[in-house]
């Protein structure tokens, strides 16, 4: 018998471990020569007491191995400097250079390995004593989120006593109700997390890649947004197709997609859209450029359902005086308030959504929700070769791996997401992410909190 | 001495030697070491002082950190054509109580301890800052942990922190204490309460905190008694009951309406107001949380500071910061910028030997025995050696601040609070 009734929503992790060798975060080695020396040096003063020499400066086993300090399990090594405190003389401890080679300008060492940690583990990242990065930065990085001292709900949210729904409908919706047409129902379908998956970028779109978001998407109940539909095994249910005239003509008798895509700048296929799929919620692709208010609002008044409104993975529009993502979403959809529109539409936004902090600002900056892009293949081990800049530009080669293993890596990162996702909406006292669109109020700004705050201070010459 | 003793002896005889000698720079700054805010030359520097109880004259950079912000982007202006003043005249003291009412409580340096939480660190560490706290005639908090028995001895110089989860929060442990302080949020998870996770919750902390071992203690947020600055009102009212002669302290973190959070504490009774900001910390915290709630304390103070003065209760109210304050500097540019103190945690562990690496709550905890209830590594820090330290290095400040004060002309630290003007920004 089907249960019935209320069921929360969770995304359940599973251990998922790297099944390719990722590079050791540490490179610790030691001078031999002194090392040998120092033990000598030990076995004298200890008289010859072996468990006192040979104990190891190392709480998590670097030196456990057979030959100790002379090749150090570099594997184990978290950064701690105990060793280097020890013995500033024979150790040495830096971050290795195949793991500074990760990524490429945008995605940093730090940034890939919280996604593979996320990805493995299903875990929030946490750590101890502080931040440790930069003071502030472009785009997302030069913007906090507010918090409350005495609202509810709060932690109680994350761990369970109260529920904080992180679920958004993509569609258009009714500005007010119509008497006349009460039983008309909006065209708008709902999704438990505010984060979907990209289409791929060219070529990293494999067999086993596509089953695994596939796969993932079913399990989490998101779309995976996709331009070939026809070898669609798994997660077919869960798909969003991209449509071009192409796909009109060789599908002249298929059934309307529940919900579709199309490329918003390819001349007249809207209104082609519009008369073939009249039940369809039809979504604008849209690049992020200078114009882009402009022709969302025409959009809009034309009848889509909604925008995705994409940057580069970089997240850089491709305005001629590039901005990042956060400045150009905003631009839209302060345009679309002031032009009264915005509550008509959903806004999908992608390109540099890339750590979980991502989400929540780039819902602040008027998004309903976000797909993930170069993410998917990060957390699925792909390797970078080189920048990569956009779908057709770059150098990301994805790897062979077990559909079922992708889908639960994805399914941990969404997992994880979704839960910092609830800490900061329980941070902020919001039961609902609907309610963080847009939400600039509840955002700081590090450029307009450094002139509030430092004002009056002068400029050094 | 059996093996044990002798391993540990060894171990603790290296690590103190390691920071004695690393500050030399006779084997350079360890690569690895350090990070944007605490870079390695500036944890090698709070080693040296804490070390001499000097100001470093080996070059090393001791002022400020490499975040590329804040603090690190605000220099001191030329004193050019400046009167100076003795610095051994300077005055550091501030009042903790600016009311009219209660008890007078000043100290003699800007600063004073903040809560790190029996648990989250060992309780020799915690015993090594409150006799440095004794030491300086200052303060040190119990965090929200309980309050052991072995801090008692301190107990003037004890702040007993009550926080959500209440845990050890007793008749008692209100009526030891010279100041209470409410802790409604902390700058590293601001809106989410504590975290202490399972592997530190062992025999000797469940029982403390009254609850089971090895089970992950979530601190409840917010205090689910107070929705209001009323209900606050209460708050300080149940301690004032219990305890007369303590003064409240209200300790928050840094959102948007700081400001008013700030004034609702003063019109509720508190005598200071401790605001945190969101990158300092030194319990364990969601990587989310310390980098993207709330503002840093640079933004926080300015404006707390200012609302408080147009509302004309500035003089009656003591502002402390916390949340990232790393060196003398950052305390002498906190107060420039309004404070009338800080209170420090970090800079603590870091004086015992702390690398800033962030595995505090990694398998047995802190390597060096500052942030683990491992009952053998928390035996690394002796709570003699580990007050020398401390000690040592607030000495070390507070010549800076005097090196400050007296290049500026001025007599007292109080005269600093708020002269924005003395302040200059890098780009």
């Amino acid at each position: 018998m089907e249960e019935v009734g209320y069921k929360r929503f969770r995304i359940e992790p599973k251990p998922a471990p790297h099944v390719y060798q990722i590079p050791n975060k540490f490179d610790v080695s030691a001078r031999k020569l002194r090392l040998a020396a120092m033990l000598v040096h030990e076995a004298f003063e200890y008289r010859l007491n072996k468990e006192v020499v040979l104990s190891r400066p190392c709480i998590y086993g670097v030196f456990g191995g057979h030959f100790g300090g002379f090749k150090p399990l570099k594997h184990k090594c978290v950064g701690c400097m105990r060793c280097v405190q020890e013995y500033p003389h024979i150790m040495t401890v830096k971050q290795s250079d195949s793991y500074k080679r990760l990524g490429d300008s945008f995605w940093t060492p730090e940034n890939v390995y919280t996604v593979w940690n996320e990805a493995s583990t299903g875990k929030i990242p946490v750590k101890g004593m502080g931040y440790k990065g930069a003071f502030a930065g472009e785009g997302f990085d030069g913007m906090w989120t507010d918090m409350s001292e005495i609202v509810r709900p709060t932690r109680d949210g994350v761990y369970g006593r109260e529920y904080i729904s992180t679920s958004v409908d993509i569609g258009r919706k009714p500005t007010s109700i119509d008497f006349a047409k009460i039983d008309y129902q909006p065209k708008s379908l709902e999704i438990p997390v505010p984060i979907i998956f990209d289409e791929l970028p060219t070529g990293t779109d494999t067999a086993d890649i596509r089953a695994s978001v596939g796969l993932a998407s079913e399990k989490i109940g998101t779309l995976n947004i996709s331009r070939d539909i026809r070898h669609r095994e798994t997660g077919v249910n869960n798909v969003l197709p991209i449509i071009d005239e192409k796909v009109i003509a060789d599908n002249e008798e298929r059934d309307q997609p529940e919900i579709a895509e199309f490329d918003a700048e390819t001349p007249g296929l809207l209104d082609r859209l519009l008369a073939r799929f009249d039940r369809s919620i039809l979504i604008a692709r849209l690049p992020l450029r200078e114009d882009s208010g402009s022709a969302a609002s025409r959009l809009v008044r034309q009848g889509v359902h909604g925008l995705h409104l994409y940057a580069d993975y970089h997240g850089q529009d491709y305005s001629k005086d590039t901005h990042h993502i956060s400045t150009a979403l905003k631009d839209v959809h302060q345009q679309l308030v002031r032009e009264g529109l915005r509550d008509k539409v959903t806004i999908i936004a992608s390109g540099g959504i890339t750590l979980a902090e991502h989400v929540p600002k780039a819902i602040i900056c008027g998004a309903d929700l976000v797909a993930i892009d170069t993410t998917v293949l990060v957390a699925l081990q792909a390797e970078f070769k080189g920048e990569t800049r956009d779908r057709a530009n770059h150098h990301l080669r994805p790897r062979r791996i077990n559909p079922e293993w992708g889908a639960q890596r994805l399914v941990n990162l969404i997992g994880v997401w979704h839960d910092q996702l609830i800490e900061i909406l329980s941070a902020m006292g919001m039961r609902d992410v609907r309610r963080l669109r847009g939400d600039i109020g509840r955002s700081m700004m590090d450029l307009e909190l450094r002139e509030q705050s430092f004002k009056g201070i002068a400029w050094a010459t | 001495m059996g093996n044990l003793e002798l391993i540990l002896e060894k171990h603790t005889e290296r690590i103190h030697h390691g920071l004695e000698v690393l500050p030399t720079l006779r084997h350079g700054v360890p690569e690895g070491l350090g990070n944007q805010r605490w870079t390695g030359e500036l944890i090698l520097a709070t080693y040296e002082q804490a070390l001499t109880g000097e100001i470093p004259e080996n070059g090393l950079e001791y002022k400020t950190g490499n975040s590329g912000g804040g603090f690190d982007v605000l220099g001191w202006r030329s004193h050019e054509g400046v009167a100076k003043v003795d610095e051994d005249s300077v005055d550091l003291s501030v009042s903790l109580n600016k009311r009219h009412e209660g008890r007078k409580i000043e100290i003699p340096l800007p600063i004073y301890g903040g809560g790190m939480s029996f648990g989250s660190i060992s309780l020799n560490f915690m015993i090594a800052r409150a006799r440095a706290a004794r030491k300086l005639k200052t303060y040190t908090s119990t965090g929200e942990g309980g309050y052991p028995d072995q801090i008692v001895p301190y107990r003037d110089h004890v702040i007993t922190q009550v926080a959500t989860g209440m845990f050890g929060v007793r008749e008692e442990t209100i009526q030891y204490a010279p100041i209470v302080e409410f802790k409604y949020a902390q700058g590293a998870k601001p809106g989410l309460g504590g975290h202490l996770l399972a592997d530190k919750v062992t025999s000797e902390v469940a029982k403390m905190r009254e609850s089971s071992m090895f089970t992950s203690l979530y601190s409840p947020f917010p205090f689910h008694s107070v929705y209001s600055v009323e209900d606050h009102k209460k708050h300080v009212d149940w301690i004032k009951t219990v305890n007369p002669r303590a003064l409240v302290s209200v300790k928050v973190s840094t959102p948007t309406d700081v400001d008013m959070v700030a004034i609702g504490s003063y019109y509720a009774g508190a005598n200071i107001i401790h605001i945190d900001g969101g990158y300092g910390g030194t319990g364990a915290a969601p990587e989310i949380a310390k980098k993207n709630i709330a503002m840093p304390i640079e933004y926080a103070i300015p404006k707390v500071h200012e609302y408080l003065s147009s509302e004309g209760v500035r003089d009656q109210i003591t502002l402390m910061a916390s949340g990232g304050i790393r060196t003398a500097d950052d305390i002498a540019k906190a107060i420039a910028l309004g404070a009338d103190g800080c209170v420090i945690g970090t800079a603590e562990a870091v004086a015992v030997g702390c690398t800033h690496c962030g595995n505090c709550e990694r398998g047995r905890g802190c390597q060096v025995g500052i942030t683990t209830t491992d009952p053998e590594l928390s035996q690394l820090i002796d709570p003699e050696w580990g007050e020398k330290r401390i000690v040592n290095l607030f000495n070390a400040w507070s010549k800076r601040l005097r090196m400050i004060l007296a290049s500026f002309g001025l007599e007292s630290v109080k005269d600093l609070r708020g002269r924005k003007d003395l302040l200059v920004r890098y780009k």
